[in-house]
C-alpha cells in the first residue's frame, strides 16, 4: 500500500456517454452508451454491446479516429511544462493502438503501422499534445491506469517530481472487440454487474482521462492507493476471494468507521463479480457498492482514472449513480442498484482488475 | 463399442492443445477436461471454443454455456449432437 496523500488537482475523462459531468449525469439517470454492434467493424460478426465516442467507426483509420477525442479531452488538462524535468507524464493503455497492426495484417494499409506499436502511438500523442521527453509508457491490462496513478504518487513522495500528469487511452477497434468475443463474455447480452444470474456478460467501451497529481493537501486527496497480484491465472481468480480481500483490506482499515461508499469494478462476468461483491461486504459491510461498467461498457487498461474521474464529479455533485444495468437478486446485500445521496459520505474506495490476476484500488477523500 | 464422435473429439483435442506423449484414446470420457490430467487452462478452452465452432458449425454464445459444453469428453458430445447439423458428424458405427 502506498500511504503518502497527494492532491488529486485536476481530473476528467471522456467516455461514449460525454464528459466528465455529461458521463456522471447520464449514469446517475440509469443511461448507458452501449449499443449492439458487429464485433468486426465493417466485417460484420455477431452483434456485442460496445460503447464508441459518438460519430468514431470501431474500424482503423489513419490518422486514428479518436485522435480528436485525446485533443477534445487534453484541452481541459491545465498547462504545466508536462514532460519536463520536475513534471513527468505517466501514459498508460491496455492497447494503444494495437488496431492498426491488425488492420495492417487484414488490408495491408502500410499507414496503420505508424500507429501500431506502443511506442508510436504514444510518440503520436506526445506530438500532439506538445509534452517534453519525461515520458513513461506503462502497460498492465486493466489496471494500466492504477499503476500510472502509483508511480505518479510515488514520483511526488519522493521528491522526484512538483506535479505529475497521468494520461490513460483505451479506444476499442475489431482486434479488441474480436479478443474478448472470442473468450465468450463479450456476447449479445447487456452486462448486469454484480446481478446473481446464469449468464454473465460484459460490454467494451472508448475511454480516456487525465489526471493532475501534486504534493500535499488539496480539495481532493488521494489517501492511498493498493496493488495486488495474485500470479495465479492468467483469465481466473482464486475461488476463496483472497486477491481481492488482499487489496481491499489495507484500504478498508483506512475506512472503517468513516463514511465510504465503493465504486468496484464490475464488468458482468460472474465470478469475479460475486468475488468482488462478497470480498467488498465481509470488508466494509456498511459502505455501498456500485459499479458504472453496465452503462459505460468496460473502458480497458483507462478504467481505473475514467471512473475516478466520474467518482470525484459524483461526489463533488452529491449525487453517486447506482450500478446501471443491474438489478435484484444481487450477489451481495451492499450492490446498490440506484443512485445514492453523496452528501452522506466523504470518501470513496475505487477497485479495479485484470487478467493476470491483478488488483488495484485508491482511497480518494474530499477535504 | 466407443463412440466416433467421442474418439474424434479427442483427436481434436490432442491436435489443437499440442498433447504430446498422450495416449489419445486413453482420455477418460467422464473426467473434466480442465483441471484434470491433460492440464487444459483457459487459454487452451479458448482454442478449443474455436475449433470447435469452426469443425462443427456451432455457435457457443457465452462462456458459462462454453464451460458447461467443455466439462468432460461425455459433456461436448451430448452437446454437439444437440446444437450441430447431424450431417457434420461421424456416422455411428
Amino acid at each position: 500500500m502506498d500511504q503518502s496523500p497527494v492532491s488529486l488537482a485536476a481530473c476528467e475523462c471522456l467516455t461514449a456517454l460525454g464528459d466528465t459531468a455529461q458521463t456522471q449525469g447520464a449514469l446517475e439517470r440509469g443511461q448507458g452508451a452501449l449499443e449492439l454492434r458487429p464485433f468486426g467493424g465493417a466485417e460484420g460478426g455477431d452483434l456485442v454491446p460496445l460503447a464508441l465516442i459518438p460519430g468514431r467507426p470501431l474500424d482503423e483509420s489513419s490518422p486514428p479516429s479518436w485522435l480528436p477525442a485525446v485533443r477534445t479531452l487534453m484541452g481541459r488538462c491545465p498547462a504545466g511544462p508536462w514532460g519536463g524535468p520536475r513534471h513527468p507524464v505517466f501514459v498508460t493503455s491496455s492497447n494503444f493502438g494495437v488496431g492498426g497492426l491488425f488492420a495492417f495484417r487484414r488490408g495491408g494499409g502500410r499507414e496503420h503501422v505508424e500507429f501500431g506499436s506502443p511506442e508510436a502511438c504514444v510518440r503520436l500523442v506526445r506530438g500532439e499534445l506538445g509534452w517534453g521527453p519525461n515520458v513513461t509508457t506503462i502497460s498492465h491490462a486493466c489496471v494500466s491506469s492504477n499503476l500510472g496513478l502509483v508511480l505518479a504518487g510515488r514520483h511526488l513522495a519522493m521528491g522526484l517530481a512538483d506535479s505529475a500528469l497521468v494520461f490513460t487511452f483505451d479506444f476499442l477497434s475489431p482486434f479488441v472487440a474480436g479478443g474478448f468475443y472470442a473468450l465468450k463474455i463479450l456476447n449479445a447480452g447487456l452486462p448486469a454487474p454484480y446481478r446473481a444470474q446464469e449468464t454473465g456478460s460484459i460490454g467494451l467501451g472508448d475511454g480516456a482521462a487525465f489526471a493532475v497529481l501534486e504534493r500535499g493537501e488539496g480539495e481532493w486527496r488521494i489517501e492511498a492507493q493498493t496493488l495486488y497480484n495474485e500470479m495465479h491465472h492468467f483469465t481466473a481468480f482464486p475461488a476463496d476471494g483472497s486477491g481481492f480481500a488482499a487489496c481491499i483490506e489495507p484500504l478498508a482499515r483506512l475506512a472503517r468507521g468513516r463514511r465510504v461508499w465503493i465504486k468496484g469494478h464490475g464488468t458482468g462476468t460472474l465470478d469475479a463479480g460475486r468475488l468482488e461483491a462478497e470480498a467488498f461486504a465481509r470488508a466494509l459491510p456498511e459502505s455501498p457498492l456500485v459499479g458504472w461498467k453496465g452503462g459505460l461498457g468496460h473502458t480497458l487498461g483507462s478504467n481505473g482514472l475514467v471512473e475516478l474521474a466520474i467518482a470525484r464529479e459524483a461526489m463533488r455533485r452529491g449525487r453517486i449513480p447506482g450500478t446501471v444495468g443491474t438489478s435484484a437478486p444481487t450477489f451481495a446485500p451492499n450492490v446498490a442498484v440506484g443512485s445514492l445521496d453523496g452528501r452522506a459520505y466523504d470518501a470513496v474506495i475505487c477497485a479495479s482488475n485484470a487478467f493476470g490476476g491483478a488488483h488495484a484500488a485508491v482511497l480518494l477523500a474530499h477535504a | 463399442m466407443p463412440d466416433p464422435l467421442a474418439a474424434q473429439i479427442k483427436q481434436l483435442i490432442a491436435k489443437t492443445i499440442r498433447l504430446e506423449d498422450v495416449d489419445v484414446s486413453a482420455i477418460p470420457d467422464d473426467e473434466p477436461l480442465v483441471g484434470s490430467g491433460l492440464s487444459i487452462d483457459s487459454i487452451d478452452v479458448l482454442e478449443l471454443v474455436v475449433v470447435l465452432e469452426k469443425e462443427y458449425g456451432l455457435k457457443i454464445s457465452s462462456s458459462e454455456e462454453a464451460r458447461a459444453a467443455l466439462g468432460s469428453v461425455s459433456s461436448l458430445v451430448a452437446y454437439i449432437r444437440a446444437h450441430c447439423d447431424p450431417s457434420r458428424l461421424p456416422p455411428l458405427s
